[in-house]
């Protein structure tokens, strides 16, 4: 399942202002691979993902994505292309169409033209059960639609990895699994993931591999079985025992 | 005292020149200014710093001082450094679009600062500059909150205008003076000058607010 390195990250810290929210995380994302990250609230683990694609600057330490460092804005922008994003509140375009959200930044960054850019666009949005609402503006769709519209448009880079930021936290319960469902079928798909979030189900089967982070370090790590199963360590006992 | 109707009427075709006049540097002025505002306020929030002090030293210096003052400044003092005469209109333009532009690049930033920070994260995380997320996603969202707010400085500056007069240049209130120092009618013009100041703001408020129900 594990292939080849995409995403390595070394000794990173971060601070913001005194408070320091990373201690020493050192990790490695594989091609092909899904990675979830669990943690209770504050534990660091959405600013992990928001490190990987510069969204936040580390404070020391080195992030590569295939070998470019996430520094420096032509560097960033690099990685940006291929390392897509997706925000626990969406972030749509409300001033565009849904088609339009999707042909935006193909057509900027991929110099895609109108036309490839739409058929590409709707062919993401059958794959996620949305091709009807093409031309609906964001607004007009319920939460889960709106966060299926925004993985769509996330892949219509046709990124080589997909980061997720809690996906699922802003959504009324009815809709979660409609997200997940998708989720499901890219990771089937074989797409890199990684994925901070607290749905211990969706963790359990479908993640690779399960990090538990807390206090801004990796306390324990291994596949869904061992950590769900066979925690070693006594805080990865006690948030498992608070969640499940 | 009686009211003179036939000095009024005899009056009124000189000040709708002055008013057209007072419209067209009205309009220049804050054309001017909106481009000057318009990168002034993506400056005071760019990631830049010498940029953003650039900015704010600007809109400061000249929310700070007198509008009246800056045209006699522009009209009086800048000729004595460059050595060159400024024709009234260009010095009037020049004033009022500076000042405007403070103003306008307030508006903006206030603006573009409405909108989610998210919207710019999103954009980012795309691939696309902070320029492409600024122009496709950003300000098409800020021009809601920015439309109202543009047309009471397009009202304001229309007000303001009146002090160029000072400078000589011939806009409505210095119509309205001329007028005055040969005829003697200041009760009847001055009431026509304010009548034909406020039907401008008027129908400025009103395509305002037609823009305002459009962009909804």
């Amino acid at each position: 399942m594990s292939g080849e390195c995409m995403i390595s990250v070394e000794h990173i810290k971060k601070s913001f202002g005194k408070l320091e929210v990373l201690k020493d995380i050192s990790l490695k994302i594989r091609e092909g691979e899904v990675v979830v990250i669990i943690g209770p609230s504050g534990s660091g683990k959405s600013t992990i993902l928001r490190c990987m694609n510069g969204l936040e600057t580390v404070t020391s330490g080195q992030i590569t994505f295939e070998g470019i460092p996430v520094t420096g804005e032509a560097n960033i922008n690099e990685v940006r292309r291929e390392v897509g994003m997706v925000f626990q509140r969406f972030n749509l375009f409300p001033n565009m169409s849904v088609i339009k959200n999707l042909m935006l930044a193909p057509m900027k960054v991929r110099k895609l033209g109108a036309e490839e850019a739409r058929s590409r666009g709707m062919e993401l949005l059958k794959r996620v059960g949305l091709a009807d609402k093409a031309e609906s503006r964001p607004t007009q769709l319920s939460g889960g639609q709106q966060q299926r519209v925004a993985i769509a448009r996330a892949l219509a880079m046709q990124p080589k990895v997909l980061l997720f930021d809690e996906p699922t936290s802003a959504l009324d319960p009815e809709m979660v699994h409609e997200v997940l469902d998708v989720m499901k079928d890219l990771a089937k798909a074989g797409m890199t993931m990684v994925v901070v979030t607290h749905e211990m189900g969706f963790a359990r089967e479908v993640a690779d591999r399960v990090m538990f982070v807390d206090g801004g370090v990796i306390v324990e790590e291994g596949t869904p079985e061992e950590v769900f199963s066979h925690p070693k360590e006594a805080r990865t006992k006690a948030f498992l025992a608070s969640v499940l | 005292m009686s009211f003179d109707f036939e000095l009024i009427e005899k009056a009124l075709p000189l000040l709708l020149m002055g008013a057209a006049v007072t419209i067209e540097i009205t309009a220049v002025s804050v054309a001017v200014g909106f481009f000057i505002g318009l990168f002034a306020g993506i400056a005071r929030i760019s990631q830049i710093r010498i940029l953003r002090l650039i900015a704010a030293v600007y809109a400061d210096c000249i929310r700070g001082t007198p509008l009246l003052v800056q045209i006699f400044l522009i009209y009086f003092a800048l000729p004595i450094l460059t050595g060159h005469q400024i024709e009234p209109f260009a010095a009037a333009v020049m004033a009022c679009g500076i000042n405007s532009g403070a103003y306008i690049s307030e508006i903006f930033r206030a603006g573009i600062q409405s909108v989610d920070l998210g919207q710019m994260e999103a954009g980012r995380s795309l691939g696309l500059t902070w320029w492409q997320t600024m122009v496709y996603v950003v300000l098409p969202q800020a021009i809601r909150n920015i439309l109202p707010p543009l047309g009471n400085e397009f009202i304001a500056m229309l007000k303001d205008s009146s002090l160029v007069s000072v400078i000589g240049f011939e806009e409505l209130t210095r119509r309205g003076q001329l007028i005055i120092a040969q005829t003697y009618g200041s009760f009847e013009i001055w009431l026509t000058v304010a009548a034909l100041y406020l039907i401008m703001t008027l129908a400025i408020s009103q395509v305002v607010a037609f823009l305002e129900r459009r962009t909804k």
